[in-house]
């Protein structure tokens, strides 16, 4: 069963068309990754996704709910966090999540064990009795995922959760939101953070001017565009060598600060055993050698260069 | 629970804090006390209908009408806070809907309003005992001040709050517009003996008919200038909630 469906969905701001037609499939049970570069159009695609904005075009069908007819009934199921902070300042944090459970009409047994566990889960007992305004920004972000938890859902929509939080809290956020997934919640995540992608989603889709450029498991996208490796060869002393390695086919090479050559190549051992041999025969010694297969983020800024361009 | 009644809680939460209550209570006591008491060297009695007030009796009962006003501030806060603190949006992709939360806006307004005429009424009661007059139009002729003015002030700062970008601009273009109504009303001195310009200003300002009809049910008396007062109020109440209402519908996000 598909959690969310979607057919040429648009959004349009005057002139502007910020989402251009797209179609999505999440499966029940998934974590389904949103990528794409600033302006691309994911917050506001997640925004047509929860009912905040109408879309101007397209169907598309939430929890087996049409999006345009019964936009309350989809809201009353599913959970939000926007990429844009928000906070009640005058309260405490566990008095924002407690009313934010009473808001959802959580039972107020549940409210208080709930409020409990998130204060753990998201390293906020500490800080249980600071006000909202007194949080440091990665804290109040954390506050503001954690509240989410507090009321039951089937859907959770999340806009670059991790954004501001330091390594362990991001770490700990993607493992508790992976543990809610193996209690059969579904979710819709964008972020920037390629590895945060990789670790978490089953499926990822890269959106960029409004329009989808690639769906695919990150193991998929990996075989589809990513069977080149990268290559890089730092030599002892700056030298014009560019002309020397203007020969050797089948790869793409970049010149850093002269010292460091970063080449991408699909037929990678020919061309490591070439630039190899003509290093040797031009006296240049080399300091350090890495071959790394292209990881998800280099794909990302692939499709999207070629889809620019 | 019903969600205006979940949203109405979650409103009273956020704005009742210490700070808040305190201001309710001791500003209005300071200008019922210490103006009401310094002002009567200045201005014996009031004339009021078919009798005269002393002054502090008057200045308690305007102090109602003035403390209904300042206590429906608080809607346009709430809105103003929850625009900026994202909370706004936060609210309308939950389980509510835009009619709710407005809805939820005006019942905290009433709640806070009739609660902050009780109060003083209650506080302000010593002043104005020997005076006052209830009859059978007392108790509808306050509730119904204090409802429709809460909603009409609590309209116009939601209002300026939906207009507005920067925190700076609302927190001065509210105090002035507030300052404005209180002053240039008859909480704190009468339209007799004013000039003539500033007692007809008086009549461009909704307080004036606001606390003329708290006097009214005060004091016993009721004429054709205080029901065609309490018409204006209450059309102008409703002409400005459907205004706050249409603007708060077609706020983007
Ligand atoms: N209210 C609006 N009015 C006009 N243009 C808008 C509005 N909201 C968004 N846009 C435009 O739509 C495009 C997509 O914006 P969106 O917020 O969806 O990007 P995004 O992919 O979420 O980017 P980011 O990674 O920076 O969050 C942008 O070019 C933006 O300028
Ligand atoms: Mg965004």
């Amino acid at each position: 069963m598909y959690c969310i469906e979607v057919k040429s969905l648009s959004k349009s701001y005057g002139d502007f068309v910020a989402v251009d037609g797209i179609d999505l499939k999440v499966e029940q049970g998934k974590i389904f990754g949103f990528l794409g570069p600033n302006g691309a159009g994911k917050t506001t695609t997640m925004k047509m996704l929860t009912t905040l904005i109408p879309p101007n075009g397209g169907e598309m069908n939430i929890l087996g709910i049409d999006g345009i007819k019964s936009p309350l009934e989809i809201r009353k199921k599913i959970g939000v966090v926007l990429q844009q902070p928000s906070y009640e300042p005058t309260l405490s944090v566990e008095k924002s999540l407690e009313k934010y459970g009473m808001m959802w009409n959580v039972e107020k047994k549940i409210r208080k064990d709930r409020v409990e566990e998130l204060l753990f889960a998201f390293d906020l007992a500490d800080i249980r009795k600071k006000k909202n305004d007194d949080l440091s920004i990665g804290q109040r972000r954390r506050v503001q995922v954690a509240r989410e938890f507090m009321h039951d859902m089937e859907l959770l929509f999340l806009d670059e959760p991790t954004v501001g939080l330091d390594p362990s809290a991001r770490r700990g956020l993607l493992d508790y939101v992976k543990g809610k997934v193996k209690d059969g919640l579904t979710i819709f995540f964008t972020t920037h953070i390629l590895e945060e992608a990789e670790y978490l989603c089953d499926d990822i889709a890269i959106i960029n001017r409004g329009k989808i450029i690639a769906v695919d498991t990150p193991g998929e996208l990996k075989n589809k565009f990513g069977r080149e490796k990268t290559i890089k060869i730092h030599i002892s002393e700056q030298k014009e060598i560019s002309s020397l390695l203007s020969c050797i086919p089948d790869c793409t090479i970049e010149y850093d600060s002269g010292v460091v050559i970063t080449v991408r190549s699909s037929q990678s051992e020919q061309v490591l055993q070439d630039i190899l041999k003509i290093l040797a025969s031009n006296h240049i010694p080399v300091e350090d050698l890495s071959v790394v297969p292209t990881s998800l983020e280099e794909i990302f800024l692939s499709v999207v260069k070629n889809s620019n361009a | 629970m019903h969600e205006i009644i979940r949203l109405v809680n979650r409103n009273l939460t956020i704005s009742l804090n210490m700070g808040f209550v305190i201001w309710q209570i001791i500003f209005p006591l300071i200008y019922i006390f210490v103006a009401g008491f310094a002002y009567t060297a200045l201005i014996h009695q009031v004339p009021f209908g078919n009798k005269t007030l002393d002054y502090p009796a008057f200045i308690a009962t305007g102090m109602i009408g003035f403390n209904i006003m300042n206590s429906t501030l608080i809607s346009g806060i709430i809105i103003w806070n929850d625009r900026r603190h994202g909370m706004f949006e936060q609210i309308l992709v939950g389980p509510f809907t835009r009619a709710q939360y407005i809805l939820s806006n005006v019942y905290t307004i009433g709640i806070i309003g009739l609660v902050s005429a009780a109060m003083i009424t209650a506080v302000g009661y010593p002043l104005f005992f020997k005076q006052v007059e209830f009859n059978a139009l007392t108790i509808p002729l306050v509730v119904f001040a204090s409802i429709s003015g809460s909603i009409l002030f609590g309209s116009i700062a939601s209002i300026i709050s939906t207009r507005l970008k920067s925190s700076e601009g609302f927190n001065v273009v509210i105090n002035t517009v507030f300052l404005f109504f209180a002053f240039v009303s008859t909480a704190f001195y009468p339209a007799q003996g004013a000039p003539p310009i500033l007692s007809t200003a008086f009549y461009f300002n909704p307080l004036t008919y606001l606390v003329d009809i708290v006097r009214a049910g005060i004091f016993g008396y009721f004429n054709g200038l205080v029901a065609t007062e309490m018409v204006i109020l209450g059309v102008g109440a409703v002409v400005l909630f459907l205004v706050a209402t249409k603007l708060l519908s077609k706020l983007e996000l």
